[in-house]
């Protein structure tokens, strides 16, 4: 069953045409992989998705209703999730009410926050410590603590191994994969074997178009088909 | 924003340099008769007098009540201007003109309640009473201007978010000032009737042996107390202020972790409003300040200076910043009015304490570059 369908959309800054028709179709429990040089679209395709940056052409669909005019919080609400890019963890909150605040009421948050603890057992000691005296693995795993907090049908992951030490790029594949277990993911990641050992399908962007897509099975980081496309 | 701080700020430094005047006329000629006219006591010996006077403790505690008093109307002024910028960016220029309707509303809320036989704690209860009734309305007002005139405004340059909330802080003066004309008011002295409704232990100093201690002082730093305490539990305690505080510190991710960030600044922009307007309550009460159309200007500028030196939107910020304003005011009131005859100078210190601020940690005390947050 298709849960999120991206249709020809046209997103803009203000007059920089950034996506040029971009189409693709996540289903539920998928894992998809968007990939492609820095400056493609890739960020972009999830804040349109979000209605952060609403498209000018095109629509954006989610169980089959057209996010088109909703404010972002109604996105949100309707079950789609950002782990964003650079991780914007609150850092003057505690990790607690990091991962409280992404839950919508205090009744749930308790249980969220064990639930965070148990998957990232680090956190449990920094509870009460400011989220911005964390390291940036630390951060990462915070990150993901939220958005996994908000229990939503869908994650948008961006970068999520972006600036990381090999061994926490680990632990950040591990608890992703976990995640896939519970939802469905859509992950921008640059890390091209980690994306494709996570993901069952990719699209591959380029200057704001998807250029190739297919199953993660058919191609290797190192194939000419995707490298072509990724090196500088 | 800093044009018209700048504009503001320089009203200020005229005002005190024509009060100057005479003695700018003699050439800072400290022999000259113009001089000793301002400053009859500066000598040596009268200013080692002076500070023996001040070190006795009688003096030190009144200086620190008085400072803790001064401290708790400074925060109570800027609690809510600080609430506004941290989470929503705006600078609202209209927040005196908020406390100044609360005054005026709170003391025509008592004017009207109180009578010659209405005793001293009823008064009470009627201020709190008034209280209520303010911080209701102005609350309300807060949150029809926010959706009406300041929402429309988000997505453009905070340039015009200031020029609307200025423009608004004149027409609402200029209201006020037309109501209490019509009415027969004065607008420009503070408002007698007003003080006549204070219970005698507030107007009165009381009693504590060697120590007479200003019942009103007492009442205001209790007040204080009491708001300062119940904004930090709502800010730390409560689901909705820790999302305000996570929406001062990124709005963006706070929307996408579906929370609905419009209807919050609307709530925040209401709540500001409201603790405005009952700090003007609590002003309507005190000779210093009282009732008046200019209380408006009287209280923005002391809130900027709170504000700014506190670290822009952090509330521990403005709380430690109003007590240390407070002090320094209460400190440098008594100086200049025991030591040296020239009452404008408590004014430019607190200006100084801005200036040194700002040149020593641009971002405030507390404040964190780009980030608001409390």
């Amino acid at each position: 069953m298709t849960l999120l369908d991206v249709e020809n959309v046209h997103t803009y800054y203000g007059e920089s045409h950034i996506l040029e028709g971009v189409s693709l179709s996540v289903a539920a429990s998928e894992v998809i992989a968007l990939i492609g040089r820095n400056g493609v679209g890739k960020t972009t395709t999830l804040r349109t998705i979000l209605q952060l940056t609403p498209p000018r052409e095109g629509s954006v669909t989610f169980r089959g209703e057209d996010l088109q005019g909703l404010a972002t919080n109604e996105v949100a609400r309707r079950g789609i999730g950002w782990i964003p890019e650079e991780r914007r963890i609150y850092s003057q909150l505690s990790v607690a009410e990091n991962v409280r605040i992404a839950v919508p009421s205090d009744r749930d948050a308790d249980a969220a926050l064990k639930n965070a603890y148990e998957t990232f057992p680090d956190l449990e000691r920094f509870g009460d410590r400011d989220a911005g005296t964390l390291s940036g693995g630390q951060q990462q795993m915070l990150a993901l603590a939220r958005g996994l907090a908000g229990e939503n049908d869908l994650l948008l992951v961006d970068e999520p191994s972006e600036g990381l030490a090999p061994r926490i790029v680990a632990a950040v594949a591990d608890a992703l994969a976990a995640a896939a277990e519970e939802t469905t993911l859509l992950l921008v990641e640059q890390n091209l074997p980690l994306a494709l050992d996570l993901a069952d399908r990719f699209y591959l962007l380029d200057n704001g178009q998807v250029i190739d897509s297919g199953d993660t099975d058919e191609v290797r980081a190192e194939d000419e088909r995707l490298r072509r496309h990724l090196s500088a | 924003m800093t044009f018209l701080l700048t504009v503001t700020i320089a009203t200020e430094v005229v005002s005190l340099v024509s009060e100057l005047s005479p003695l700018l006329a003699s050439g800072f000629g400290l022999r000259s008769p113009a001089a000793l006219a301002f400053f009859p006591d500066v000598t040596l010996v009268a200013l080692g007098d002076a500070l023996a006077s001040f070190l006795q403790p009688v003096n030190l505690f009144d200086v620190f009540l008085n400072g803790l008093a001064k401290s708790a109307l400074y925060v109570m002024i800027a609690v809510g201007l600080t609430l506004i910028f941290g989470l929503m960016g705006v600078l609202n220029f209209a927040h005196g003109s908020f406390t100044m309707i609360g005054a005026y509303l709170g003391g025509l809320i008592l004017v009207l309640t109180v009578t010659g036989t209405t005793g001293g704690l009823a008064r009470i209860g009627l201020f709190f009473v008034g209280v209520l009734v303010v911080f209701g309305v102005l609350a309300v007002l807060g949150g029809v201007l926010e959706i009406s005139l300041i929402r429309p405004l988000y997505d453009r340059s905070p340039v015009y978010q200031i020029l609307l909330t200025f423009g608004l802080t004149l027409v609402l003066d200029e209201l006020v000032r037309i109501i209490v004309s019509l009415y027969g008011l004065q607008p420009i002295s503070d408002w007698q009737n007003a003080f006549g409704t204070r219970p005698a232990f507030i107007a009165r100093s009381l009693d504590f042996g060697p120590v007479d201690v200003p019942g009103l002082a007492l009442f205001q730093i209790a007040f204080g107390v009491v708001t300062v305490g119940a904004v930090w539990a709502f800010l730390t305690r409560t689901r909705y202020g820790l999302i305000v505080r996570a929406g001062s510190e990124d709005a963006e991710m706070t929307e996408a972790l579906g929370i609905d960030v419009r209807r919050v600044f609307t709530v925040v922009f209401a709540l500001g409003a409201g603790i405005a307007g009952v700090a003007g309550v609590l002003l309507m009460w005190d000779p210093v300040w009282g009732a008046s159309v200019p209380l408006a200007a009287e209280t923005l500028l002391p809130a900027f200076v709170v504000v700014i030196v506190g670290g822009l939107g952090t509330f521990r910020g403005t709380v430690v910043a109003g007590i240390l304003v407070g002090m320094v005011d209460a400190v440098m009131t008594w100086w200049f009015q025991n030591a040296i005859s020239f009452t404008g100078l408590p004014q430019i210190t607190i200006f100084l304490i801005l200036v040194i601020v700002l040149i020593a940690r641009p971002q405030g005390l507390f404040g964190v570059e780009g980030v608001g947050g409390h």
